[in-house]
């Protein structure tokens, strides 16, 4: 049955006439109550949008935010104390026009320049912040932006305060010619300085990250974030396009595809940005504290005994080959799973900085026992899927400067590094070798010899080769029970030379890759010892027993200074 | 006098929807229906005079979506919005919105939701009132020596509650004081494993209670009068099935008692419009105030039968500023009216909702019988939204021959192309603790329970 046109309407029933309001207010939305996203086009409500972080509460684009409201969004109430608020720049090309152009821009947004920049407040650790204001000239860097900028960082470096940067930027200011040009080059120096006094520098990319200021002080942070979807880049989507004569990608040159390119640590939602920014400032301020240790020394006595049983031949002993089988296990733990039961606070870093985010490495800052450590792990996955992803835990060259930078910053810091090693062998592929695979491991065991912080690597699972090495230069080098580290696959050992692949088992006889043969050849310095059937069920089996022995390397080596460290790293590689 | 409201966008779909255009057809009131893409066919879209689509299927993009029910508002002209029950109607941010926007809001105003909506809040403003509230520990508990204390002091049973709780984990009764230690220590234990946390509550446990509530109705002028109870204890998962006004277990002394308890609470709530009080009723006739609900509410028809009110038209004139038109003294329970919950679901499938076509469809009439509906044949039932699709309300003198009237009725309901609950319905009709009135909140769930045993 259809419905239409079928009933008889209320004006037919009441027999009454149309109707003139005699209300003295009509209904009607008043002035401001509802915005227009410009990203997906609705109506929405404006004070939503005000209270949901400036994010479309239909679409979930995100708004730009002025620069006050950032820092509210950003410090704790009323901590905002700001810093050259009068500073502003000159004409240096007598370009027509511009004065008045300035004066009509500050009219109108009631800001003196493009960057607010002063001292605050984030969860009650002092921070220098420094925002970009998108209204202000698309917030294109002239003179006074870098002047504000370089002038807080130096501050900032003066009063050993870590340094917030808020980008959003067209770039330069055309304008300013050649001076603004140079607050590229005035803004990176007074970074290079505060970096240099061992503080840190976070840079979080806003919509849009454009030009200059992408090339100077956006992307030199110790830690870059990005908030979704931007656009970052230094040439704009609309220049590259008409020089190269086609379309881009959709997503090209947005946050996403920086993350995949290595260039970002972290995609952040604005909701979530004030208690990231705070997590990481509490982890660098608590750098080079002392840290209370577990009671380890007794325990750690009782594990060197069980190690040493080990080291003695027991009844029922596995060969060799019966070992490789088992660090090869698909429901062996992963090196993720170390992470998270051995660490709190895990905060994942990404990318290279250079082309991409391999993801057969994962990285981070987290605490171990309260203290902050960086740490990295080879990672293989633990479905398929996640295999294909992680490469079989094979790394790229990207994988190895991504674990390079992240030792580098934890020297910046004083941060112990802890490496978790478990790979086939580094990835052998065409695009590796176009990236400099061996380059990149060269590079990591030349920079880890040196590196002026207690390096710990513990192998888990597989220690294939100079994949493994590069993540293995340390102080000191512990291997599960049943895992392998070798100069090659037993596979590969067999077909080199006796030019046959299938002699696997008895190459690994020969290899003596097992841990028990590498620490009686003094090639590592602890056996941890696992259960019969190791799984993520019996894994704190394990990780009970490594905990209890990170503490005791951590004593042992943070005690030291930089160059015994360095000394005592060079002869424990010297005599092999 | 003030001026009447003329147009009204009803922003709901549904039974309801047609429900308030009929009300306002018989007030002479324009009606401007809302609708989402999948409603085109809808009854409430055909049966209103002007009708506006507001967006696709899911109900966020169109029957919750705040711009659009308001803009649809000022452009068809309409000076007020009736929210019906569900969707919008219990937002205090919409309710904040039409205020601002110059509409009328056919409820209570925006701060009163919000307050009523928080339940602490709800709770603390009833204390002050002085209408009863489950008794319980104010502070956190953490030591069960403490607790044996404070249960004492609240009185047996108790139910010892994690503050972080929920899904029924480090939850744990005790009946007597001898039980209290150990259920203590588990619903703590529990806790600890559960969330990490012993933070710990006691309150009063209200075993076997009677889900009873109070309509009332409040103008603008100060006038709060209640229009009697309904049993509301017949409810699964807390979705209501069956109600009925009045209720068995309340005399005429325990109205009058638990009527000045909600008329005293919607006045300190400072509540206009209509609005029901939902209080817990333990054997003893103690009664609990659960919360308040600032809607009109799916059972309101029994309540209208029974006083010969309609609680409609009166929410359009309490809201167009007019004094109420009864006064409590006029307001007499007649007779005895039930009301069943009609859904598309499946009830041997887990009530499994059971959208589709109706093809083919008969509904009973007769003396004493009503039915508040939105289907019709050939009316296809969409699955986005709630799957109630009828109401069958009854009256007779009294409960007995109601129920007789309802099974007669709910025998004669013919739907087909669809699955539905009559049968189940029935089956409770004729259940004999049903028909004895013997009925408390956990009546479906023992039902179901020997039904899973037979």
């Amino acid at each position: 049955m259809k419905l239409e046109n079928m009933f008889k309407k209320t004006r037919a029933v009441s027999g009454r006439k149309g109707y003139i309001s005699l209300r003295e207010r009509r209904p009607e939305v008043p002035e401001g109550l509802l915005r227009k996203c410009n990203k997906c086009g609705s109506a929405i409500i404006a004070e939503d949008v005000k209270r949901g972080y400036y994010i479309c509460p239909k679409c979930g684009g995100y708004f730009r935010v002025h620069a006050y409201r950032r820092i509210e969004m950003i410090a704790d109430d009323g901590t905002f104390e700001e810093w050259d608020k009068e500073l502003v720049g000159e004409n240096p090309m007598d370009y027509k026009g511009y004065p008045e152009k300035l004066a009509a821009v500050q009219e109108k947004t009631n800001l003196t320049e493009a960057v607010v920049t002063g001292k605050a407040e984030i969860n009650g650790m002092e921070t220098v912040i420094g925002v970009c204001d998108g209204r202000f000239l698309m917030s294109s860097m002239g003179e006074a932006v870098g002047e504000k900028i370089a002038r807080a960082v130096e501050r900032a470096t003066k009063e050993r305060l870590p340094v917030i940067l808020f980008a959003c930027s067209g770039g330069a200011r055309m304008q300013e010619g050649i001076t603004s040009l140079m607050q590229m080059a005035k803004t990176s120096a007074a970074l290079k300085r505060h970096s240099d006094a061992g503080l840190l520098y976070i840079s979080v990319l806003t919509d849009p990250t454009t030009g200059g200021v992408t090339a100077s002080f956006a992307m030199l942070g110790d830690v870059i974030l990005a908030e979704p979807k931007a656009l970052i880049g230094f040439a704009g989507p609309r220049v590259i396009e008409q020089t190269i004569g086609q379309k881009l990608p959709k997503g090209f040159q947005r946050s996403e595809f920086l993350l995949e390119h290595g260039f970002i640590d972290r995609i952040v939602e604005r909701e979530e940005l004030k208690t990231v920014l705070s997590e990481i400032l509490q982890m660098h301020q608590e750098s080079g504290r002392t840290y209370k240790r577990g009671a380890a020394s007794e325990r750690d006595a009782a594990l060197e005994e069980q190690m040493e049983a080990l080291a003695a031949p027991e009844e029922e002993e596995l060969s060799a080959w019966e070992r490789v089988q088992i660090s090869r296990m698909k429901d062996r733990p992963v090196g993720s799973d170390y992470i998270q039961t051995l660490f709190t606070d895990f905060m994942e870093f990404h990318g290279d900085r250079y082309f991409a985010d391999d993801k057969a490495i994962i990285g981070g800052i987290a605490r171990f026992h309260g203290r902050p450590v960086t740490v990295i792990a080879q990672a293989k996955g633990t479905s398929t899927k996640e295999n294909i992803e992680r490469n079989f835990g094979m790394p790229s060259p990207d994988g190895y400067r991504k674990a390079l930078r992240l030792m580098k910053q934890a020297e910046k810091f004083g941060r112990p590094v802890i490496c978790f090693v478990d790979t086939p062998g580094a990835f052998c592929g065409l695009e590796a070798e176009e990236r400099g695979q061996g380059e990149a491991i060269a590079r990591n065991i030349y920079e880890m010899s040196g590196l002026k912080v207690p390096v710990l690597s513990v192998i888990i699972g597989e220690g294939g080769s100079g994949g493994a090495l590069a993540m293995a230069t340390a102080d000191e080098v512990w291997m599960l029970e049943n895992s392998v580290y070798s100069i090659l696959s037993p596979e590969g050992f067999a077909s080199i030379l006796w030019k046959d692949s299938t002699k696997a088992k008895e190459a690994a006889e020969v290899m003596k890759l097992t841990a028990r043969d590498l620490y009686k050849a003094g090639i590592v310095e602890k056996v941890i010892p696992e259960p019969a059937h190791y799984t993520v069920l019996n894994l704190e089996e394990v990780t009970d027993r490594l905990s209890e022995g990170m503490d005791r390397f951590l004593e042992t080596y943070e005690s030291m200074s930089a160059e015994e460290l360095t000394q005592r790293r060079y002869e424990r590689f010297r005599r092999m | 006098m003030s001026q009447m409201i003329k147009k009204v966008l009803i922003a709901n779909r549904g039974e309801i929807a047609v429900r308030i255009i009929r009300a306002c057809r018989e007030m002479g009131i324009e009606t401007v229906a809302v609708y989402s893409e999948a409603d085109r066919d809808a009854l409430h879209t055909q049966l209103a005079d002007e009708a506006i689509c507001i967006g696709p299927a899911p109900s966020t993009e169109s029957y919750l979506s705040m711009d659009r029910i308001i803009s649809a508002t000022i452009i068809s002209g309409a000076d007020a919005i009736h929210p019906g029950f569900g969707f919008l109607s219990e937002n205090s941010r919409f309710a904040e919105l039409c205020e601002q926007c110059n509409i009328t809001f056919i409820g209570p105003g925006s701060d009163v939701i919000a307050r009523l909506g928080n339940k602490q809040e709800a709770r603390n403003t009833m204390v002050a009132a002085g209408v009863p509230v489950i008794p319980g520990s104010k502070e956190p508990v953490y030591d069960a020596k403490e607790g044996a204390k404070i249960a004492e002091e609240i009185g047996y049973p108790v139910i010892v509650k994690a503050a972080l709780g929920g899904g029924g984990k480090g939850m744990r009764v005790a009946q007597t004081p001898e039980e209290f230690e150990s259920s203590f220590q588990t619903a703590q234990k529990e806790t600890q494993m559960a969330f990490g946390d012993n933070t710990m509550y006691i309150e009063h446990f209200v075993q076997h209670p009677r889900h009873i509530e109070f309509q009332i109705l409040a103008d603008s002028h100060g006038h709060v009068i209640h229009l009697g109870e309904r049993d509301c204890s017949i409810q699964r998962n807390h979705q209501k099935m069956i109600e009925e006004s009045p209720s068995v277990a309340i005399s005429e002394e325990l109205r009058r008692k638990m009527g000045e308890a909600a008329v005293k609470a919607a006045k300190a709530a400072g509540y206009v419009n209509a609005g029901t009080i939902e209080f817990l009723l333990e054997k003893n006739g103690n009664f609990y105030f659960m919360e308040m609900n600032t809607r009109i509410q799916v059972e309101h028809p029994v309540t209208e039968w029974v006083t010969g009110i309609d609680l409609i038209k009166e929410q359009i004139r309490i809201a167009s500023g007019r004094e109420l038109s009864y006064r409590q003294e006029d307001v007499h329970l007649t007779g005895h009216a039930i009301e069943c919950r009609i859904n598309a679901e499946n009830p041997e499938k887990g009530f499994r909702p059971s959208p589709g076509t109706i093809t083919d469809m008969y509904l009973p009439g007769g003396k004493g019988i009503r039915i508040d509906s939105a289907i019709y044949s050939g009316y296809t039932i969409p699955p986005y939204y709630d799957s109630m699709i009828a109401k069958l309300i009854v009256w007779a003198k009294n409960r007995d021959e109601a129920i007789r009237k309802m099974r007669s009725a709910l025998g004669e309901v013919i739907i087909e192309g669809i699955d539905t609950n009559v049968d189940y319905q029935y089956g409770i009709l004729e259940n004999p603790d049903y028909i004895a009135g013997n009925i408390d909140i956990e009546f479906i769930e023992e039902l179901e329970r020997a039904r899973k045993e037979a």
